[in-house]
């Protein structure tokens, strides 16, 4: 049963397949990000728990702690970059939306699909009657 | 339709990495591929090495500095990528969304604000300057103070918020992090070693592990300092209101 005792990748799985569904689905952009943030944490969670040993303990050589109890500090340190990064996507992101949500009022995808047809299809009737 | 579509583009996916974890060695098992080679030598040495209790700190600063530096500019590239589409907040023009309300926060939440603010900015120095001998470090002491920022422009709005750390300190120190760490490694090349080498070979090897302490040290405060203010600016700029573009539908 080792699917079972794999539970933590079972929970990443979930968790990303949730966020993807989310960025597919929703209409909203700032839903999307969401799932976005929703995928990048399942990732981050999937190499923590990659790291875990049974029974390990933080790696901090404190007080004689026995190196080889320590869980795996190399997953902790890559996701600490990770989160970041992420950090970073998000913000550049929400500035964007900002900039969207001032210029057409809307946040939702398809409204701004729409709009920016409209206007495509508006500036070639202005052409074609000049 | 597109929801059924999507729904079964996700299962069909969920399936095979399923099928994946399946076959993935067990959690938790000590003798797994990922503690093979490098692991147990960071463990082992990396308190000697990189003079630093917290093998994290020792490994994000010391054993991948370059890959560290690079994260610092990914930080500060989103800065400015934030600055150059939204624009800094301006003075005078501010209007945060709490002033504008009808109901104004009451006299506990402000109290209990303006009590809580100066010890969650404590905890982030002590969080930064304990780096390297318990959990914690730059990145995350950053983000505290950010946090901290966060609860005190929603209660007290954006003008009293950028009052307090007004412009002209933020935009120089925002830089700080990149700018500790291209120090830090430029002084390892003085001291005759390679870019970014923290015991320099050229002072006498008792001198080494004080000088390695204190450049971490160092690099911890850079990088605190700088998250710090780049996140309190990311902050600022995302909550600039103005009046005549207020939200129109």
């Amino acid at each position: 049963m080792r699917l079972l005792h794999n539970y933590h990748y079972i929970g990443a799985m979930v968790l990303f397949c949730i966020g993807l569904y989310t960025v597919i689905v929703r209409r909203n952009i700032i839903k999307k990000l969401i799932g976005l943030n929703i995928m990048e944490t399942s990732v981050f969670f999937f190499y923590i728990s990659l790291g875990y040993l049974d029974g390990g303990i933080a790696p901090i050589r404190t007080g004689g702690a026995d190196p080889s109890r320590m869980v795996n500090p190399i997953p902790q340190a890559l996701i600490l970059t990770g989160i970041v990064v992420a950090v970073s996507v998000t913000a550049l992101a929400l500035s964007l939306v900002i900039l969207l949500y001032r210029q057409y009022g809307t946040l939702d995808v398809d409204h701004l699909m729409r709009d920016e047809t409209a206007q495509d299809s508006g500036v070639g009737e202005e052409e074609a009657t000049q | 339709m597109k929801k059924l579509l999507s729904l079964l583009f996700i299962s069909a996916l969920g399936i095979l990495l399923l099928y994946v974890v399946a076959n993935m060695p067990p959690m938790g098992d000590p003798g797994a591929p990922t503690r093979e080679r490098v692991i147990p030598r960071y463990l082992e040495e990396a308190e000697e090495e990189t003079n630093t209790t917290n093998v994290i700190t020792g490994i994000i600063l010391n054993y991948r500095g370059y890959d560290t530096m690079g994260e610092v500019t990914v930080i500060f590239c989103a800065l400015a990528c934030v600055l150059a589409v939204l624009g800094r907040e301006k003075r005078g023009r501010i209007y945060a969304f709490v002033d504008r309300s009808t109901t104004p926060s009451s006299v506990i939440v402000k109290t209990m604000v303006r009590f809580l603010v100066p010890l969650i900015i404590l905890f982030s120095v002590y969080t930064i300057m304990h780096g390297e001998i318990s959990p914690g470090g730059g990145f995350q002491g950053g983000a505290i103070v950010g946090a901290s920022m966060i609860i005190f422009s929603t209660i007290f709005g954006l003008w009293e918020a950028s009052e307090r750390i007004p412009q002209k300190l933020r935009a120089p120190l925002e830089g700080s992090a990149c700018i500790t760490f291209f120090l830090v490694g430029v002084l390892g090349l003085i001291g005759g070693g390679n870019f970014l080498t923290y015991a320099w070979p050229r002072i006498s090897s008792s001198l080494q592990p004080a000088v390695v302490t204190w450049l971490t040290v160092l690099v911890e405060i850079g990088i605190g300092l700088g998250g710090a203010m780049v996140f309190i600016s990311i902050l600022f700029s995302m909550s600039r209101e103005e009046e005549e573009i207020a939200p129109a539908a």
